[in-house]
């Protein structure tokens, strides 16, 4: 049965009075479709799969240094960097090694986010140049921002005391 | 066919009665008298409840025109209570070229996984909003390959599953020779987790999967890999956390927790993961 | 279901108008001795079918992701104005610390005692709204932050699906009321 009902020669013999009866008055409508953004940044490449179908995506080489090590080690950064800052400020009194460690602490943190940004959003296998600059750019940005933070604490008055100020000025 | 002819009386109303004559001409004989007892019954006065379904469409027949978005009116007292048996509806009744996958309909098989007003779901898991007149708006898995209109590629996704060799890896024999048992407090860990059908509701719900499904492994493959990475039963855990230790297939969840809120089981990925990560982190 | 429908109807017809060559096909198909199908079909090796999928492949739209998902998970959702915050706080240190840096050789005058005589040279308002915009990506990064802590440490009872709903509206109040407090009472 289901052979003969699906023989082309048999649908094609019938099509014409299905056809009619779907066109419906107002019940079948058709828009353009507008919400797919025209420019995006980055947009999604042709589909092309690696190998058949039956072959598993390819395993990477376990590294735990970016893997959990760097993960616990960013919980840790950004954990301790709740006590670090409302220490000096609860405390009330500064301590210019505390008021350094937060300095430190605060640029690991920044930097490891910034990681995760370039990670998430510039694909290594697709734009590895991209990637490589962005990685190496930050590197050295965050470098610059280490000098400048050593100099605002030694020649300046540090980070906790420059907010206060600024903030109760 | 005459629940069909009805819905279009009701549509159109008295204003155009000749066309109900026309269109009644072409009559196919089938399962006519089940319908025409539903029409007596909805005849009685009923107020017709129309609900327009916007759904995706995209044609692989013609490559160069752009998916669009179609408008279906059905009317809600004679369509079922879910959204599958309104595509079914429509499928049937208006539109024969609409394509979506769909099988057990109680949502076991994970096959009408779509997203739908905005949530991945499960077609014959989501009831139809009856209440508000807003029009239902149903797309295929966010950011996948689109075979046909509501019909996703989940090749990629298989491919993961495949990665994380979802099967019982063991080298010592039983010492009774018979199953491989397991304690009961063993085995309640794999509540939770073994429910899962790969529907990729999920995955397709997190935005980090959306941008790096090329080597991120998603909130449904991480699932499956923590259900055997607990099982008392399995003896490679070491390798399998391995395979995940590097900066893509597993940390690149950022704890968004779409995967938990939408998942149509009601499991929790979002947990699965973060219990993966603080393993990872304190057995390494 | 359609098909066999219009099967059914098509065999229907023909038994009301015979015609030799249908007749003829529907006897023989009936009895089930030779299948006959009205398609022409070809011969494909497997790798020829997989090339042809491959360029079927490179046709496929990708389906609407950003722009049609729930706007409550994506644009309000905690963790991306975890990191939206995070940036604009990261970015605005390493903007200052470059500058801090380049201060001395452009003649700018960064150091915090004139910058405490800037903000104290505005008024009320402009001090207030400088002050909210610093302070609310603050808390909320230092709310979220903490939730986002919570739910690393895998506590059970953070992931349950309205919980996370709850504690998502929750920081953006927090955050709201700290930041306030912060820029206006402090």
């Amino acid at each position: 049965m289901a052979s003969i009902a699906r023989s082309a020669l048999l649908r094609q013999a019938t099509a014409a009075p299905l056809t009619r009866q779907s066109v419906i008055a107002g019940s079948v409508r058709a828009a353009a479709f507008h919400t797919t953004s025209r420019r995006s940044l980055l947009p999604p490449l042709p589909q092309r799969v690696e190998g058949t179908v039956n072959d598993p995506a390819p395993v990477p080489e376990p590294s735990p240094s970016h893997g959990s090590y760097h993960w616990s080690f960013d919980r840790l950064v950004a954990a301790s960097l709740i006590p670090l800052t409302i220490t000096p400020f609860a405390a009330g009194s500064l301590n210019p090694t505390l008021d350094a460690v937060l300095c430190a602490t605060l640029l690991i943190h920044s930097h490891t986010g910034f990681q995760n940004i370039i990670v998430d959003y510039i694909p290594k296998k697709r734009t590895p140049r991209a990637r490589k600059i962005f990685t190496w750019g930050l590197n050295a940005a965050t470098v610059v921002v280490g000098l400048a933070l050593y100099e605002f604490e030694t020649t300046d008055v540090g980070l906790t005391e420059a907010v206060k100020r600024v903030w109760t000025a | 066919m005459a629940a069909l002819r009805s819905t279009r009386s009701r549509l159109l109303g008295s204003a155009r009665p000749a066309f109900r004559l026309s269109a009644a001409a072409p009559v196919r004989g089938f399962a006519q008298l089940a319908d025409a007892a539903q029409e007596s019954a909805t005849a009685s006065g009923e107020p017709a409840k129309l609900k327009t379904f916007q759904i995706y469409r995209w044609n692989p027949d013609k490559p160069t025109e752009k998916p669009k978005m179609q408008n279906y009116t059905l009317d809600l007292n004679k369509t079922g209570p879910m959204v599958l048996d309104a595509l079914i509806r429509i499928k049937n009744e208006l539109d024969p070229t609409l394509t979506f996958r769909r099988s057990c309909r109680e949502g076991i098989c994970g096959s009408c996984a779509m997203n739908i007003n905005g949530t991945n779901t499960l077609a014959c898991l989501c009831r139809i909003p009856a209440e508000d007149s807003a029009d239902l708006k149903i797309y295929p898995l966010p950011h996948t390959y689109v075979v046909k209109d509501l019909v996703p590629d989940l090749t990629q996704f298989y491919k993961q599953y495949k990665s994380i060799k979802p099967y019982l890896q063991r080298d010592t024999p039983s010492p009774d020779g018979k199953e491989y048992r397991q304690s009961k407090a063993d085995r309640k860990k794999l509540d939770g987790l073994y429910e899962c059908i790969l529907c990729a509701c999920c995955s397709t719900s997190c935005p980090s999967y959306w941008w790096n499904s090329e080597e991120y492994l998603g909130p449904a493959i991480l699932l499956q890999s923590y259900r055997w990475l607990i099982d008392s039963r399995d003896e490679r855990t070491a390798q399998r956390k391995d395979a995940l230790n590097n900066s893509m297939s597993l940390y690149r969840c950022h704890t968004i927790l779409n995967c938990t809120r939408t998942c149509p089981k009601g499991l929790n990925p979002g947990l699965a993961i973060a219990e993966i990560k603080k393993e990872m982190a304190f057995s390494a | 279901m359609i098909a066999q429908r219009i099967g059914t109807t098509a065999l229907r017809r023909v038994a009301a108008k015979p015609d030799a060559f249908f007749t003829a096909n529907v006897a023989r198909l009936s009895v089930g001795a030779m299948q006959t199908r009205p398609v022409a079909t070809e011969r494909l090796t497997p790798a020829d079918a997989n090339s042809i999928l491959a360029k079927q492949r490179l046709n496929r739209p990708v389906s609407p992701h950003l722009e049609i998902y729930d706007k409550s998970q994506t644009f309000f959702g905690g963790s991306i104005w975890q990191r939206f915050t995070g940036a604009g706080f990261s970015g605005a240190m390493y903007v200052f610390g470059a500058s801090y840096l380049a201060a001395p050789l452009l003649g700018w005058h960064l150091e915090s005692a004139s910058l405490a005589a800037a903000m104290g040279a505005l008024p009320f308002a402009a001090k207030g709204a400088i002050k909210f915009l610093l302070a609310w990506p603050f808390t909320f990064h230092a709310v979220n932050g903490v939730r986002h802590l919570v739910f690393d440490f895998a506590v059970n009872s953070a992931f349950k699906r309205r919980t996370i709903i709850q504690s998502g509206w929750y920081i953006w109040g927090a955050s709201i009321v700290g930041g306030l407090y912060l820029a206006f009472f402090l």
